[in-house]
C-alpha cells in the first residue's frame, strides 16, 4: 500500500435510509502525511456527506468504492475504531449533548484514544494547555457537550477535542464557517501549532480566508458528488473570485446539486 | 386473620406502644383483612401483574434505621416508634395515607416497626442531609415495612436522605412516606434505592404543602426486580411548589411502574414531573401521572414529563400522562412523553471520539439523568450517579 493517510478510491455513498438518495458518485483522494487538501464545492455538493463516510457515519451506506486509513481498508470499520486509530472529523454542526460534559467527554475520549485511563492531573494539565492556546475560558470544559454554545464556540469547542486527540488525520468540515475575524486567527493558529509532521488534513471550506493561515497543498473542487478539478492554492482563489459558474460551465455541467435516483 | 389483627395490638403494647397506636395497628389489620387485593382493572394498577408474587410467603420482618444528622433544639430525627408518645406523631401518622385506602397501606400501618420521624419545627433549618439509612441485606423471603413521616413546620428546611440496600434473597418492600410542609417549609427528599435483584418494592409517598410550601423528591430507581413507586401532592396552600423526579436504569426483567398526582387545590400552584427511565434488556417502565387542577386554583403552572430511552429492541415503555383541568385560569399546564432510542447523532458523535457503543451509552444515559439530580443540594451526588450508570451499563444487555 502506499504511505498514504488516506486513501479513498472510486467511493461510491447513499443515505442508509433512502438507498435511492446517491450523494457520492466516485471519489478518489489521497492525502499523504504532511499534506493539506481543501475539499471546496457548491452548497450539498457531498462534502459533509464525504467526510461522514470517512468517519464511518451509519446515516450513510458506502454503495461502492474503499476507504484506506494509514495503508488498511477500514471500508467496514465502526466510527469509534477509526477515531482510535487517529481519524477526528470536526463536524459542520456538532451535537449538542444535554447532560454530558465536556470534561466528561475529553477524558472518555482521551482515554479511548490512548487505550488507557490516563492520570486525572495529566488530563488536566493537557486540557488547561489546550483551553488557553484556543484562547477559551475553563468554565467551557465544564458545560454540556455544544449545549447553548453559539457558533463560534462550538467550532472551538471542536478543535479543543482536536487539539487533544492528537490525531493522524484531522477532517475540519467548515470550521472556519461562524467564526468572527479574531477567532478564525486563533483556531487556524492552533490547527497550526497542532500539526505534526505525519499528520494530514483535510479542510472543507466555501472561504480563502482559512485557506491563508492554513495552506493547502492541493484544492478540490466537488461537485454533484465528483471531484471536477483539483489544482493548487491558486484554485481556491480563483473560487473565491468568480465562484464555481466559470468551472462549471467548461465542464459543461450545471449547478444542481446530486438529486435523489438522479 | 382475626387472630392477626388481635396480635397486631397485643404486640404493640407489649413492646410498649401507647394505646392510641395500638388500636390503630388493630383497625389497620381489620382494614387489611377485610380490602381486596389490587387487580389490573383498577387503574393504577394496570401494567404491574402481581400474580407471580405469594405474599403470603413473604414473613414480616423487621431492620433496624440508622438516623444521622443532627437537629436544632426541639427538633427531632430518630425512630418512630420511640417518638409514639409525641403530639406531633399522634397528630400526623397515618393523617394522609390512611390504612383504609388500600390493602398495601393497611398492611404497613398494621405492621410497621422500623419508622422514622423527622420532625423540624418552626424556623429550624437542618445545616446537614438528614441521612436515613435501610439495609436488609440479611433478610430472605421477607416482608418489611418502612415508614416514614416528616413534620416541617412554618419555614422550617432541610434535606433528608433515604438509602436502600437488600440483598439478593426475595425481600418484599411495603412503605409509606407521609410529609407533612408547613406554610413557606422547604423539603428536599432524595430516595436512593440500591435493592438487590429479587427486591419487590411497593412505596407510597404523599405530601400536603400548605402556603408557599416547597417540596422536592427525587427517586433513584436502580435496582430491583419490581419498584412500584406512588408519589403524590396536594399542593393545598397558596403558592406552594412542587417538584417529582425520579429516574429508573433497568436492565434484565426489571419492571418500574411509576405514579404521580400533582393535586393543584390553591391558586397560584406550581408543580413539575420529570421521570426518566433507560431500559436495558427487557425492562420494563410504566409512567401514569395525574395533574389535577381544581376550580379554585386559578394560575396554576404544572408541567408532566416522562422520558424514556430504550437501549435494547426488547425494552418497553408505557406512558399515560392525564390532566383534569377544572379552572381556564392557569398559567400553564403541558405535558411531555417521549418512547425511543438514544438520540443517533449524539451516539454517532461520540462514536466519532473513540468511545465503544457501550461507553457512548454509559456517558449519553448518564447525562440523561443529570437533570433529576442537579437541583438536589448534595455534593458528588451527579457524580455517584454516573458511576452507578456506567457499572450497570458495564454488563447490561444493549
Ligand atoms: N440523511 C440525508 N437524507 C437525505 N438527504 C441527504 C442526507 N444527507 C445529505 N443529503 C443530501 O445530500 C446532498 C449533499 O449534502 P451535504 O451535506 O453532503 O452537502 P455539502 O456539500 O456539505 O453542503 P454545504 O456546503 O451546504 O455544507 C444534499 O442535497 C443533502 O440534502
Ligand atoms: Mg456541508
Amino acid at each position: 500500500m502506499s504511505d498514504a493517510i488516506l486513501d479513498v478510491r472510486g467511493l461510491e455513498v447513499s443515505v442508509t435510509a433512502h438507498p435511492e438518495i446517491k450523494i457520492v458518485r466516485g471519489v478518489d483522494l489521497v492525502v499523504r502525511p504532511g499534506e493539506i487538501h481543501a475539499l471546496m464545492g457548491p452548497n450539498g455538493s457531498g462534502k459533509s456527506t464525504l467526510a461522514s463516510a470517512i468517519a464511518g457515519s451509519p446515516a450513510y451506506r458506502v454503495d461502492g468504492g474503499q476507504v484506506f486509513f494509514k495503508g488498511e481498508d477500514i471500508t467496514a470499520w465502526r466510527p469509534d475504531q477509526r477515531a482510535r486509530a487517529g481519524m477526528f472529523l470536526s463536524f459542520q454542526y456538532p451535537t449538542a449533548i444535554p447532560g454530558v460534559t465536556m470534561v466528561n467527554l475529553l477524558r472518555a475520549a482521551l482515554k479511548a484514544r490512548r487505550g488507557a485511563d490516563v492520570p486525572a492531573r495529566e488530563f488536566l494539565a493537557e486540557m488547561r494547555a489546550t483551553l488557553e492556546q484556543l484562547k477559551m475560558d475553563e468554565s467551557f470544559a465544564r458545560r454540556y457537550v455544544n449545549d447553548g454554545f453559539s457558533g463560534g464556540e462550538k467550532k472551538r469547542a471542536e478543535i479543543l477535542q482536536l487539539g487533544m486527540m492528537r490525531p493522524e488525520l484531522a477532517i475540519l468540515d467548515e470550521t472556519d464557517s461562524g467564526l468572527d475575524v479574531d477567532a478564525l486567527r486563533t483556531v487556524a493558529e492552533g490547527v497550526n501549532a497542532l500539526r505534526r509532521p505525519e499528520m494530514g488534513i483535510l479542510i472543507i471550506t466555501h472561504y480563502q480566508r482559512i485557506l491563508d493561515y492554513i495552506r493547502p497543498d492541493v484544492v478540490h473542487v466537488l461537485v454533484g458528488g465528483r471531484i471536477v478539478r483539483s489544482g493548487g492554492p491558486e484554485l481556491a482563489q480563483q473560487i473565491e473570485r468568480n465562484g464555481y459558474d466559470p468551472i462549471l460551465q467548461e465542464l459543461g455541467l450545471t449547478r444542481e446539486p446530486a438529486k435523489a435516483g438522479a | 386473620m382475626t387472630q392477626a389483627i388481635e396480635a397486631a395490638g397485643a404486640e404493640a403494647r407489649e413492646r410498649g406502644e401507647p394505646d392510641w397506636l395500638a388500636t390503630r395497628r388493630e383497625d389497620a389489620a381489620r382494614a387489611y383483612a377485610s380490602l381486596p387485593a389490587p387487580t389490573p382493572a383498577l387503574r393504577p394498577w394496570r401494567y404491574t401483574d402481581l400474580t407471580g408474587l405469594d405474599f403470603a410467603s413473604f414473613a414480616p420482618a423487621h431492620v433496624p434505621l440508622q438516623v444521622t444528622g443532627t437537629l436544632a433544639a426541639g427538633g427531632y430525627a430518630g425512630s418512630l416508634a420511640a417518638a409514639g408518645d409525641r403530639e406531633v406523631v399522634r397528630t400526623h401518622l397515618g393523617s394522609l395515607l390512611p390504612p383504609t385506602e388500600g390493602k398495601f397501606l393497611a398492611a404497613n400501618a398494621a405492621q410497621w416497626r422500623d419508622g422514622v420521624l423527622v420532625h423540624l419545627p418552626r424556623g429550624a433549618a437542618a445545616a446537614a442531609p438528614i441521612v436515613v439509612t435501610l439495609d436488609a441485606s440479611a433478610l430472605a423471603q421477607a416482608a418489611i415495612y418502612p415508614r416514614l413521616l416528616i413534620v416541617a413546620e412554618e419555614r422550617s428546611e432541610a434535606t433528608i436522605v433515604l438509602r436502600l440496600t437488600s440483598g439478593d434473597a426475595p425481600l418484599v418492600v411495603i412503605g409509606a412516606i407521609e410529609v407533612i410542609g408547613g406554610p413557606a417549609s422547604r423539603v428536599r427528599l432524595l430516595i436512593d434505592d440500591g435493592w438487590g435483584g429479587a427486591t419487590s418494592d411497593f412505596t407510597w409517598v404523599r405530601a400536603r404543602l400548605e402556603r408557599d410550601a416547597d417540596l422536592q423528591v427525587a427517586a433513584l430507581a436502580i435496582g430491583g426486580a419490581l419498584f412500584k413507586q406512588t408519589v403524590e401532592v396536594e399542593l393545598a396552600g397558596e403558592g406552594a411548589t412542587s417538584a417529582i423526579r425520579a429516574v429508573a436504569l433497568g436492565d434484565g426483567t426489571q419492571h418500574f411502574d411509576f405514579v404521580t398526582l400533582q393535586d393543584h387545590v390553591a391558586p397560584r400552584t406550581t408543580s413539575v414531573v420529570e421521570v426518566k427511565a433507560a431500559l436495558a434488556g427487557a425492562a420494563r417502565s410504566v409512567y401514569y401521572g395525574i395533574t389535577r387542577v381544581a376550580a379554585e386554583a386559578i394560575g396554576a403552572d404544572a408541567d408532566q414529563a416522562n422520558y424514556n430511552l430504550l437501549l435494547s429492541g426488547s425494552a418497553k415503555a408505557d406512558s399515560d400522562p392525564v390532566l383534569e383541568i377544572l379552572t381556564a385560569n392557569i398559567v400553564r399546564c403541558g405535558h411531555h412523553a417521549t418512547v425511543g432510542p438514544v438520540d443517533q447523532e449524539a451516539l454517532f458523535y461520540l462514536e466519532s471520539r473513540g468511545l465503544d457503543r457501550r461507553t457512548a451509552l454509559q456517558l449519553l444515559v448518564a447525562g440523561f439523568f443529570h437533570s433529576v439530580v442537579g437541583e438536589l443540594p448534595l455534593p458528588g451526588l451527579a457524580e455517584q450517579l454516573d458511576d452507578r450508570v456506567a457499572a450497570k451499563l458495564a454488563t447490561a444487555a444493549l
